[in-house]
This record gives C-alpha cells, structure tokens and sequence, in this order.
C-alpha cells in the first residue's frame, strides 16, 4: 500500500494526472479508495478539480497488506512475526484505469452505504453510475468530498478543513475516545498522581502518621527473622555467654534470656497487629474522605456543564465510569501507593542483610529473584484471560436467565419450557468449563511458581547446610541459616507487589485522568460576565436568522427567523428530525445559536442571567423525570417555598390531583425510582403541576402528550388551556388535533421555517400543513373503523 | 367503499392483518370527516391509495427467469423488467445474509427509503447469466473478508490490534475491547467488528490451529 501524507496522493498519480492534463496545483482535494469493483483490495484515487473530478483504479495488488483504522501507526510492532512483505515496488502506471466527470455534468454524487464497504454514485445524463467501492476505512473522508461537492454546485467554496488528528504524536497510538485526544501511553501520569495526591492535603497529619506505623513495621519485620532466627539459635540456645553479658545478664541464665527474647518476640508481633489495625483506620478514614471530596467535585461540575456534554457521551455510560474511576483510584491508593516505599525499602534493606550475612547464599537468592519475577509477570495474565472468560460466560448466563423470566410469558404461551431449558444448560455449561479453566490454570501457576520458589530455597538451604557442615563459613550456624531463609520469605510481598504495580499504576492514572478531565472541563455555554436581569418578562420572542447544528457543518437550523409575540400561543410542526426540538432548546439556552441572534423582550439570550432566564421560561417536555421524593415535592421543584396549598392547587390545575389522592399517602407518596411506579400519564400530570408552580412568563411544551392515550391526553390538554393563560407558549406536537388552539402555526422541514399562518391559511395553502393534516384524518378515520 | 380496505388480502394471509374485529360500523356513515374544509374527494383518493400500499406490502412476489427480465445498465447497476413494470436500477440485498447467502434475495428499488420489487428464491433456480449479475450487485453490497490465519492479537489500553491473513490478503485492524465488537453467530462461527464497522469473520473457529485460538481466547 502507497502512503499518503498530509492528504497527498504519490507522486505517481500526479505523473499520471498530469499525463492526462490536470496540474497538481488545481487538485482541490483528493481521498483514496481501497476496493475495485470486483471486491478486491486495490489502491484508488479520488482527484476533485474545480472543474472535474477524476477516479483512478490500480489493478488488485497480491502482497498488498490492508491496514485499517488504528493499527497502521502500530504496524512495525504489529508484523514483526508477519511473513509478508510491504509492497514496495512502483505501481505500475501502465495498468491503471481512470474516469473523469465534469462538475457541471455531475447532477448529483452520494455514498451508499453497504455491509462492510460502501458506494460511490454519481448522476448524470439522467442514470446513476457506480463510481468506485471502498471500506468504511475511506468512507469519512469520500463523505467530505462529496459534501464539498454538494457546496460547490450551490455555488459556495467547498470547505476541506484537516480533521483533528487522532493519532498521539509521540507514540503513534490512536487515542481511545477522538474528542479527547489523550494517549493514555504518553499522558503525564506524574502530573495526574500529584493532582490527586492534592487531595489528601485536609488530612496531612493522618498521613504522616500512617507513614511512620508503616516504617516501624517495615523494621519489626525486618528484625522478626533475627530475633526468630540469630538469637533463638545461635545466642541463646547455644548458650552463648558473650550475648549474656552483651545485654546485661548473669552468666548461665539462659532461662531468663530464652523468655525475655519470648516476650520481645511476642512485643514484636503485638505492636504489628496493633499497627497493622491503626494503618486500617487511618487509610480508611482518610481515602473515604478523598473519595468523596473528588465525588463532590465531579457532581459540581456535572452541575454546571452544557446539555451538549451530555449529548456526547453516554450518560449511564458517565455516571458507572465516575464511579468505578473513582473506586479503581481508592484502591491504588489503599491498596498499593502507601506500600510503595515500604516494599522498596525492605526488599533493599532485606537485601543488604542478606549479603552482610552470607554474600553466597544472598546472590542464590538475589538471582532467583527476576526469575520469580519474570515468571509471574508472564503467568499471571493468562489467569486474568481465563477470569474475562469466566466473567463473559457468567454475563452471558446472567442475561439468558433474565430473558427468561421477563419472557416468561411468552415462553409458557409457546411452551418452549424445554427448549429454554436446553439453551440455559449449554450456557451453564460454558460457564463451568470457564470454571474449570480458571482452577486447572491456577494449579498450574502453583506447580510452576511454587515449584520454582521452592527449588530456590532448597537450594538455599543445601548451601547453608553445607555452609554449617563444612565449617568454611565460620558464622555460618543453625540459627543464621534459619534467619536467612526467613529474609527470602520476606522478599515474596514486595515480589509480588512489584509484578502487579506496573498495571496497577497505569490504570488508576488513567482514571484520575479521565475524572480530571470531567473536573475541567469548560461549559460550552457561559453566562456573561455582567449578566443583564429580567424581572418582569412580557414574554416576546424574536429569532434573528438562527443557524445551529450540533456537529459543525451539519445544521440542524438554517437562517430561522421567528417572532412570537407576548401572550401568544404558537404551533410548531414537521417531520420527526426536521428541528423542533432543536429550536426550543435553543431558546432556553441549553446550547448556543451558531449564527444569529435569539431575543427575549428585546434582550439578547446570551445576556440574560441564567437565573432569569431559566426561571422564565419552563418546558414540559415528553420525557419527563420524577425526582425521588413525595409527590409534593417532585410539584414544588422548581419552587421549594411554595405551601401546600398552592402546591393541591397546583395538582387541581394539571388534573392531577385526583389520583394523587387516590394514592395511600397523598402528596406525600413516595414516587421516584424507588418508590410507587406512575404511569406515563400520571407523570406527564405531574410534570405539568411542576410547570404550573414554576409560573413562567414562557412556557414551551415539547410533545407534552404524546406519550398517553387519548382520553388522558383530553384531560392533560384541559390542563394545559389553564397554563397557557397570560403566557407565551410554544407547543410542539405530533398530532395536529393537540394544536387545534394555537394562534398560529409554524411549519418546519428539513431546519428551515416553511410555511407559517393560522390553520386556515396554512390549510389554503396546500402545502406540507395540508398534507400532515390530511394524513392525519385519514389515520383516524381509519382508526375509528377498525376500532369501531 | 367503507369496510373494502380494511377487510382485504386477495392472497388472504388468512385473516389477520387491519381486518380482524370484522364487520362492526362498516356500515355506517363516513368517520369524523369535516375537520377542516375541503375534504371530499381527495380522500376517497387517498384512502384508496393506502389501500394499495397496504396490499402491496404483504404481497409476497418471487421472481424467477419467466417472469423477470435483469440487464446491466453499463453503469455498474442492473436493471429490471417485471410485466409491465420497468425498474432502472435495482438494489439487490440478502434476506439472511448469514443462515443462507444464497436463499431469499430481494430486489428493491434503488431510492433511500426502498421498497421490495420481488424475490429470487434460491440463487440456482435462475440462469447462469443471471445468478451472476445478481451476484456481481451483491459484491457491490457486502464485503466481510474471511479470516484464515491470525498472526497476532495484541490488547492495549481499550483496543485489541489484528494482524491476520484474510481470503483478501493480509489485514491489520483494531476493534475496542468490551462492547459488541465480536459477535457469536454461532458455537463455532464468529463475526468480527472494527472500530469503523468493518467486518471480518471466522466461519469456523476449529479449523484455526491451537494457537491461533488460543490467541482468540480474549473473546471466547
């Protein structure tokens, strides 16, 4: 495969295009394409012009290798054990084959999307011609060509603007999530661990605390071998005098020695039990309270960012990720970061003991050493693998068996009892053979890592044994040999701690640095800095040429203008997807116009006081929330000091009172996820109380009732003429019959206002009013037979 | 005319469908009606004409080499002949592209929301030249190149990176880990989704060497 640089084609191509007489410096844009029309990889090109637009095909190349998106910048990693080879001789010119199509001509050039590839089609002369065939690795990049296209034959410039770079610069990794741009290879991991390590400030003295009991037990441990070991045997059950005298004993009192190292040896394991709980309790106490004060943080920012943060991500996706991010870093730093410096210092001071004892037998250890290592870091990930089975079989399982009892109905109607049994018996039978992998992968590691540890310290102690044996090694005795193999012991903790930190380390960063990123991220919309009040809102609205789309260069809304005077009720309808929704987020300000300007009684949105502007203007939307809470206070939302009698009346207004009141504890009913479940009308009712209480000078009903059948959408709408009154509304509905009462209507097709007028001149029209409208009776009428 | 449209299916699907409760209110005066001026005629023409969508979608045409005439166009594209009917270009798709590629293709028209024309039963029941320019159409449709040999998978920081020889020659592609982007078709038979929807597939997981599936293990 040629590459391409900077959006370059090879120079080949250029040789050929000028061949044909297009020079290099007229090429608007160029993309390649990786099919031919028989379903072979093969290189194309794509050279647009301002007057023609050329498509060249070379013939399918054998050796080609295919990188798709992601691995081409690992691909020198990635093929080291590949047997083939980079195709690196010169295309051969004489083989290609090229078509070239004046813009002029050119009616129309559009993608059409297949299974695993993709069309090129292009309309001239009355019949579609297929062009060329590529992967979806192409498919971005043809789609801007043919956008370019579409604004060059409206007579606008094409804009081919780089796309922002997915790839890390340093590594050449692609960044796991394109708007974040962050290599989770290269990122300063440093930085992100001091920003959290901030967060333990508040509890320094804690820490330092926690430091020192873990010093103190770092040298007990160390000295436990010597006491068990050294002095047990050598000193006092060798009964050596030098020692007696040495701490201040009689000669020959080796019985008051021998339970005075007793008890110093009971001393030692107390003060590490004592210490090992206070370390508990510190940590404890002190990582709960970072992990809270970061929890605060995030919900403080979720607070204040733009709905379109929202919209990028997957809500669920953010709310379990905060949490598991935030539980993974605790863990790092329970778990593992206050060790740190334990393990190093007691493997270096084990260590040098060992060598000041028996430099011999250190260096059996001390070579054993990254062997062990080396064997665990390489055994222990083909567990994890066999875990992740073992967790996809139980996943698997975990969603038959719900299936199944949600289904259940549906299985008993069919009487597919046995089937389901036999479907439930194969996954369980999965399940126990990931089971069973998991225990025979697991006794192997044991066989090969124990077998391993323990050959090392046989060999230790033939040495030693031969050490005391021979009597070359004159300190070499029963006891030293016993504190020795007692320090190899040692060594395992931080052996083991060492394997697993590496990850360990890498992951919690990464979710520091992905709950940092939550934490400064900027709101797209702002309030002004000297925001200008609205306290007595007539409720006038003025749209100024509005232009809005949520990606740049797809508008959603293009040149909108609206007015919508005080007091007045306005219809708007169109399609699904032609923009209604859009446009009244657009005038609570959950994102900002693009071009134009939105007006509230004359003052610019983006001047108004977020407080204001809010509490002005309210929608009752089709999807409504209930708070956890009582019934009165999911009605009170939006106005906590509303008394409980304008909160009933409240509930009267909506049509909500009534089965509120049928319900056991009245308008203190617990609703919400863990309380009594509503229906879909229930909710909407009570999101219109919510409304009615909020009082807003602009009341905007997106679909209000769309979602309840007819006879509680008659009551919702009775409720509804009550809120309207005094108020500037704008109702978006699906169903015409909902706008019967709108002063006027507002016809919205593909982002664009296209017609607008009251019912009648709007039905005089014939116009796309006229056709919804005729639909729509037609739909019921029919209803109203076959129902009837 | 009230009570025709509802109680249709000249091929009667037996029964079911829009006709179901039967004959109540046939009878009586038309619906609602008035609901805005100038109803009248154009509904009878409008409610005729849903009728006539409604047939056509639960007709159930096969195609075959008597009654269907398929050509090429010269521009890369077929074209249909069906009785009186003439279709341009024709869009050719697999009904179960994975249970059977060769049974149940439909032929639809070409435009964004398409409609189905007819069905070639089975692939063998048509002539030679045909089969192979519904053929040609299909490779125009559907690429998933087959994986035959996997070289190595590595995994890192959320993506797993590919390095396999496919029936199209070597391909290096990434997937993300989690999510959906491998899929069981069945026991054996596996269906692989990069990060732009490409598609690779494993039709038999046992005919891979030990070690190559060991390497599948992530997945399994």
């Amino acid at each position: 495969m040629v590459k391409m640089e900077n959006n370059k084609l090879p120079r080949q191509v250029y040789t050929f295009l000028k061949e044909k007489g297009i020079r290099e410096q007229d090429v608007l844009y160029t993309a390649q394409t990786d099919l031919n029309a028989e379903g072979e990889f093969a290189d194309g090109y794509l050279v647009l012009t301002k007057d023609v637009l050329g498509i060249i095909q070379a013939p399918a190349a054998e050796d080609r290798v295919h990188s798709f998106r992601g691995s081409s910048l690992l691909k020198a990693e990635l093929t080291e054990d590949t047997v083939y080879e980079e195709d690196a001789q010169e295309p051969d010119r004489e083989e290609w084959s090229a078509q070239f199509v004046e813009i002029d001509r050119l009616e129309r050039l559009w993608i059409e999307n297949g299974v695993g590839c993709n069309l090129l089609v292009g309309k001239w002369e009355d019949r579609e011609h297929c062009l060329t065939m590529f992967t979806h690795l192409q498919k971005r990049s043809l789609a801007k060509l043919t956008r370019g296209i579409e604004q060059m034959k409206r007579g606008g410039s094409p804009d081919f603007d780089a796309e922002a770079d997915e790839y890390c610069p340093k590594c050449g990794r692609m960044y796991p999530d394109r708007a974040r741009r962050v290599c989770p290879n290269c990122m300063d991991k440093h930085n992100v661990f001091f920003r959290v390590f901030r967060y333990f400030k508040p509890y320094r003295v804690n820490f330092v605390i926690m430091m020192a009991t873990i010093a103190v037990t770092a040298l007990l441990n160390l000295i436990w071998p010597y006491l068990n070991g050294n002095i047990l045997y050598n000193k006092v059950l060798a009964k050596d005098p030098e020692f007696l005298s040495g701490i201040g004993l009689k000669p020959d009192s080796f019985v008051t020695a021998l339970l005075m190292l007793v008890l110093a040896m009971v001393a030692t394991k107390l003060v590490l039990l004592l210490f090992g709980i206070l370390q508990g309790v510190l940590t404890a106490r002190m990582v709960i309270g970072v992990v809270r004060d970061l929890k605060k943080d995030i919900f403080r920012k979720m607070g204040q960012l733009s709905i379109s943060f929202y919209r990028s991500r997957q809500t669920g996706g953010l709310m379990t990720r905060v949490l598991s991010d935030a539980n993974r870093i605790t863990g790092f730093f329970v778990d593992d970061a206050p060790f740190f410096l334990v393990h190093a210092l007691t493997m270096v001071a084990t260590i040098v003991v060992m060598f000041a004892m028996n430099p011999w037998m250190a260096l059996i250890a001390v070579v054993m050493l990254p062997i062990l290592f080396g064997l665990n870091r390489y055994l222990r990930p083909r567990i994890w693998v066999m875990f992740g089975r073992r967790h996809r079989a139980e996943r698997s399982m975990n969603s038959l068996i719900n299936d199944n009892l949600t289904g259940s109905r549906v299985v008993k109607s069919f009487g597919q009892e046995k089937k389901e049994i036999q479907r439930f018996e194969g996954s369980s039978r999965r399940l126990k053979e990931a089971e069973i992998a998991i225990s025979y992968r697991q006794n192997w590691f044991q066989l090969v890592y124990g077998g391993a540890r323990e050959l090392a310290s046989m060999a230790i102690w033939a040495l030693g044994v031969y050490f005391i044996m021979s009597g070359s090694g004159e300190e070499m005795q029963l006891g030293t040999l016993i504190t020795f193999v007692g320090y190899v012991g040692q060594l395992q903790g931080p052996m083991n701690f060492f394997a697993r930190i590496p990850n360990r380390w890498a992951d919690s960063m990464n979710s520091a640095q992905r709950i940092f990123e939550i934490i400064d991220a900027v709101p797209e919309v702002l309030e002004a800095q000297k925001p200008r009040r609205l306290e007595q809102p007539e409720g006038d609205i003025e749209l100024d040429n509005v232009t809005f789309g949520y990606e740049v260069n797809r508008p959603v809304l293009k040149d909108v203008n609206l007015h919508i005077p005080a007091g007045s009720m306005v219809g708007i309808v169109g399609r699904s997807g032609a923009g209604k929704t859009t446009l009244v987020n657009l005038i609570s300000r959950m994102y900002d116009v693009q071009e134009g300007e939105i007006r509230i009684d004359g003052i610019p949105i983006r001047e108004l006081s977020f407080n204001d502007l809010r509490r002005n203007v309210a929608m009752v939307s089709q999807e409504t929330y209930i708070f956890m809470g009582t019934v009165a206070e999911n009605i009170a939302y939006a106005n906590q000091g509303a008394d409980l009698k304008e909160i009933m009346r409240a509930a009267k207004l909506a049509g909500a009172h009534e089965f509120i009141m049928r319900m056991p504890d009245g308008y203190d009913t617990r609703i919400g996820s863990s309380g009594r479940e509503l229906s879909g009308g229930e909710r909407q009712r009570i999101s219109i109380a919510r409304a009615i209480l909020a009082n807003p000078k602009i009341l905007i009903l997106d679909e209000a009732t769309a979602s309840v059948d007819t006879e509680t959408e008659r009551v919702i709408q009775k409720a509804l003429n009550y809120l309207v009154q005094g108020r500037t509304t704008i109702s978006i509905a699906h169903r015409l019959s909902t706008l019967r009462d709108a002063d006027y209507l507002v016809v919205i097709d593909h982002g664009k206002v296209t017609e607008q007028g009251t019912h009648q001149e709007l039905f005089a029209l014939k116009g796309t009013y006229y056709k919804l409208q005729e639909l729509q009776t037609k739909a019921l009428q029919l209803k109203g037979e076959i129902g009837g | 005319m009230s009570g025709t449209g509802v109680g249709h299916g000249p091929e009667g699907p037996g029964g079911h469908g829009p006709g179901g409760p039967g004959g109540r209110g046939q009878g009586g005066p038309k619906g609602p009606g008035g609901r805005g001026p100038g109803a009248g005629e154009f509904e009878d023409f409008q409610l005729s004409q849903m009728e006539k969508e409604t047939e056509e979608m639960l007709r159930v045409r096969y195609l075959n080499d008597e009654n269907a005439v398929f050509e090429r166009t010269g521009t890369g594209f077929l074209s249909l002949r069906v009785g009186e009917e003439f279709y341009p270009r024709v869009v050719v798709v697999r009904m179960f592209p994975f249970s059977d590629k060769d049974e149940f293709i439909s032929i639809r028209t070409a435009e964004e929301r398409s409609r189905e024309i007819g069905i070639v039963e089975k692939m063998s029941q048509v002539s030679g030249e045909t089969a192979r320019m519904l053929e040609e159409q299909l490779t125009l449709r559907y690429f998933t190149p087959v994986i035959e040999k996997i070289i190595k998978i590595k995994d890192e920081y959320g993506f797993a990176y590919w390095n396999v020889v496919t029936d199209h020659g070597a391909c290096n592609f990434t997937i993300r880990m989690g999510g959906n982007s491998v899929i069981h078709l069945s026991d054996v038979r596996i269906l692989i989704m990069d990060i732009d929807e490409n598609r690779f597939e494993i039709p038999d997981i046992n005919r891979l060497t030990p070690a190559e599936r060991k390497k599948l293990d992530l997945f399994l």
